[in-house]
């Protein structure tokens, strides 16, 4: 798969939230965004998703340009995303939301005589994520029911459950104590085998640990970018986190 | 001839604006829709036929209909509106579609259900020249009250320190919140000044069109269209909505009757599809 | 907004007891009692036809006495101008509502669900208001003269009441059969999801305005259907089907039944009819008896009758 982002330029009101931001992914990998804060990393990734259009440049995704397709559009795509607030079924089960999610996979959303629950395939496929993403013990549990770690699992299910080309993760880790966090980890490490991944972050270390590549924003400008090892190292990342 | 026809839909869309900014304030500070609006607006004009019976004086009526009905407001507010302000959004409009049951009943138990009329003051009984045709002084009469109140509505919101508190409650509540903008009271100012206003639109309209029970659901829907095409919130949807409605209804039904509804119907429709937030989103 | 849980088992178990109950009434009852089952037996069809779209998309109407007029005007203009028998005049009501539904639907079902009851309340009015003035339809004096499907071939006379309500009770049955199989499918799965998150649901890719233009336009072709049926009970129309006031019973009799749960609209609309009728036989002010009412179970009992067979059927457990 291949997301580019080309010299994207994003304007609120008087303040210039992204300038001339251009990023590039042609193979699968883990891509982290990381930025202080008003860097411009939920709008890079907004934009990409396609909850906003930016002012100026082009995205193209796989080749073609998907400038005024909007979140839907984007989804049949491939282009899939994890939201920074839960956002689920609260009245589904685990199993139930898994399954619905798993519809759209396999194109049949438009069925009217085939009950949903009791189709095999979608059955077996609900559970193989469901153990992917560590929630095979609450299948049955109501959403809002679950744990809030538990709750970020399964938002992280029902965006995989599409079968993306592209995983967007908005800071998978929000909210989570140290321990969730480590089994989150984990999870997209394994994630990222199967998954080309785009993350977007507060927390450095979760970066460092699963990201191949690290794109640096600072008030909307890309200023750094390259393996943890580097940006880690990097005079210029620490000056604009630790402030001048 | 067309001047009779331009005034009839500034006086139809003077008593439509009464009625659509109260329901569009409410809407933008509450995000509910009172859908018992017109249900106020009948109790308005009911109300005032009581004092106009009783003391022989429209001005009384005039002055004392919209006063009691945004008394009713307040009481609404406090008893039932104030505590479900957290409920979901589709709870609380469900509950003021109960309220028209009632205030329906309510009226027809008081009232009766034939309907009644007032006349207009002597001072308003006749007919003024308005270039070399007579027209009826009382239908002016309603045209400058809508006139009055648009401009008081106006300079209150945009000059005054308590229309920047209510504005910035309607764009911004938790915002409004954090500055200490007391919300609960201006929701219930607002909220009974609406209902004050629907009663104005009640008993000014009354000695035009009678007073009976049905009177509120028949102004409710181009009033909910109205709202719709200003946008929630918008004193200045509600005044354009209110002229563009009030025209294309008062000229459609005398030179295409049967077309003025399709085009009513068009215009929202075409809003709805390009502009879902209505012409002016606040 | 919310809707009843998902009960596939007291769902049926409720509908067979209504079942039943309808059944024996309409046995054992007299001529009146079976003109009111079927009566009831069409409102339930009214009702299912709102439930749907109150559960599968979280869109509650105000205006679907309109459909109820299209399908009885539909039906009684087919029948009377171009000859067309009954039976298949409801099932072409059918057609002509979903395709209104489907038009209605494009320009409508996004908007949110504040203006959508608004936008629907208007149109309905105005629908109300264009057959009071139509000559075409008869004005204020209706359609009259409108026959029931003749199966007298079959050796059964449609005109006996007994016979009239079965036939409802039959359509019902259909109906609620394939509602439900919808509601269990991917598309009444997906729909229920919109009602919860529709964010989430464009998020994943799904056609939001599609499904739920499909779920108006089924609801709008079901309440057709019941308007077809009641203007065969009754042998005429008049305008005073389309008033505001049908809507709103109709949405009376979800909330009171509980929205989501099909035969929680049929329970619904079997009890306010009931209230109604018997109420406005002691009172003059029964209107502001159902008022209070309305608000009552809105305000405390979320899911309304459903919700107290649910908690009974837990405490018996």
């Amino acid at each position: 798969m291949s997301l580019s982002l080309n010299n994207i330029n994003k304007t609120f009101g008087s303040v210039k939230v992204l300038n001339n931001v251009s990023i590039n992914s042609i193979k699968k990998e883990c891509l982290g965004i990381i930025g202080p804060n008003g860097a411009g990393k939920s709008t890079l990734f907004k934009v990409i998703s396609g909850n906003l259009k930016q002012d100026t440049g082009d995205i193209f995704f796989n080749d073609s340009n998907i400038n005024n397709l909007n979140i839907e559009k984007r989804a049949r795509l491939g282009i899939s995303q994890s939201f920074q607030k839960n956002s689920l079924f609260s009245e589904m089960t685990v199993k139930e939301s898994l399954m619905l999610a798993l519809s759209h996979k396999y194109k049949i959303t438009f069925n009217i005589l085939h009950s949903l629950l009791d189709n095999k395939t979608i059955n077996i496929d609900a559970k193989t994520i469901a153990k992917d993403t560590g929630l095979l013990d609450y299948l049955d549990i109501k959403s809002d029911n679950l744990a809030y770690g538990l709750q970020r699992q399964l938002e992280l299910g029902i965006a995989i459950a599409c079968n993306p080309k592209l995983l967007l993760l908005d800071e998978p880790t929000a909210g989570m104590s140290p321990a969730e966090t480590k089994g989150i980890i984990i999870l997209i490490k394994n994630l990222s085998i199967k998954y080309s991944i785009i993350i977007v972050e507060h927390d450095m270390d979760v970066i460092y640990e699963l990201a191949d590549r690290i794109y640096v924003l600072d008030r909307g400008s890309l200023i750094f970018e390259g393996d943890a090892k580097s940006v880690k190292e990097s005079k210029l990342v620490q000056k604009i986190y630790l402030g001048i | 001839m067309i001047l009779i026809q331009i005034l009839n839909a500034l006086q139809f869309s003077m008593t439509l604006f009464l009625l659509a900014v109260g329901l569009t304030i409410i809407f933008g500070l509450m995000k509910i829709v009172n859908l018992a609006h017109g249900s106020l607006y009948m109790v308005g004009a009911y109300i005032g036929l009581s004092i106009f019976n009783y003391t022989e004086s429209f001005w009384l009526a005039l002055i004392f209909a919209p006063v009691l009905t945004a008394l009713i407001g307040a009481i609404l507010y406090s008893l039932l509106f104030k505590h479900i302000q957290n409920a979901d959004p589709m709870k609380q409009v469900l509950l003021t579609f109960g309220l028209i049951y009632i205030g329906l009943d309510s009226v027809r138990l008081l009232w009766g259900t034939m309907s009644h009329s007032i006349s207009a003051p002597n001072l308003l009984s006749n007919s003024l020249l308005v270039l070399n045709e007579p027209y009826p002084s009382y239908r002016l009469f309603v045209i400058l009250v809508g006139f009055v109140v648009m401009f008081t509505l106006y300079f209150v919101l945009e000059k005054t320190k308590i229309g920047a508190k209510v504005r910035a409650s309607v764009d911004d509540p938790e915002t409004a919140q954090l500055l200490q903008i007391n919300t609960d009271k201006i929701l219930f100012y607002t909220f009974a000044l609406g209902c004050g206003l629907a009663g104005l639109a009640g008993i000014t309209v009354a000695p035009i069109l009678g007073v009976e029970p049905g009177m509120d659901m028949e102004v409710l829907v181009l009033t909910l269209i109205v709202v719709v095409l200003g946008g929630p919130g918008s004193l200045k949807g509600a005044i354009i909505g209110s002229l563009l409605i009030g025209f294309v209804d008062s000229f459609g039904k005398v030179y295409i009757p049967q077309l003025a509804q399709i085009i009513i119907y068009a215009v929202m429709a075409l809003t709805l599809l390009f502009k879902p937030d209505g012409l002016y989103k606040r | 907004m919310r809707a009843a849980n998902y009960n596939p088992k007291l769902r049926l178990q409720l509908m067979i007891i209504l079942l039943l109950l309808a059944l024996i009434s309409n046995i054992f009852g007299s001529y009146f009692t079976r003109f009111f089952i079927a009566e009831i037996t069409i409102l339930s069809i009214f009702a299912m036809s709102l439930d749907f779209i109150a559960s599968r998309g979280g869109m509650i109407s105000l205006g679907h006495a309109m459909f109820l007029g299209i399908g009885a005007y539909a039906s009684a203009i087919l029948t009377i101008n171009y000859g067309i028998s009954p039976f298949s005049s409801t099932l072409y009501t059918f057609l002509v509502g979903a395709i209104i539904g489907i038009i209605i639907g494009y320009f409508i079902v996004l908007l949110d669900g504040i203006f959508f009851i608004m936008v629907t309340l208007a149109l309905g009015e105005m629908f109300n208001a264009w057959v009071f003035t139509s000559d075409y339809l008869g004005g204020s004096d209706g359609i009259s003269g409108i026959l029931r499907p003749n199966f007298l071939i079959l050796g059964i006379d449609m005109n006996n009441p007994l016979i009239f309500s079965f036939y409802t009770i039959l359509w019902l049955l259909g109906i609620y059969f394939i509602l439900t199989k919808i509601t269990d499918s991917p598309l009444g799965r997906n729909l229920d999801a919109i009602r919860q998150n529709k964010d989430r649901i464009s998020a994943i890719g799904g056609y939001t305005k599609a499904y739920k233009t499909i779920a108006f336009a089924l609801s709008a072709g079901v309440a057709s259907i019941a308007g077809s049926l009641y203007v065969q009970l009754n042998g005429f129309i008049s305008p005073e089907l389309t008033h505001w006031t049908v809507s709103g019973e109709g949405l009376i009799m979800i909330i009171v039944g509980g929205i989501g749960s099909i035969s929680g609209a049929i329970l619904g609309a079997t009890v306010v009819h009931i209230i109604q009728h018997e109420l406005s036989n002691i009172i003059n002010w029964w209107m502001l008896v159902i008022g209070f009412g309305f608000i009552f179970i809105v305000l405390f009992m979320k899911d309304g009758l459903w919700g107290l067979l649910e908690q009974i059927q837990k405490r018996l457990r």
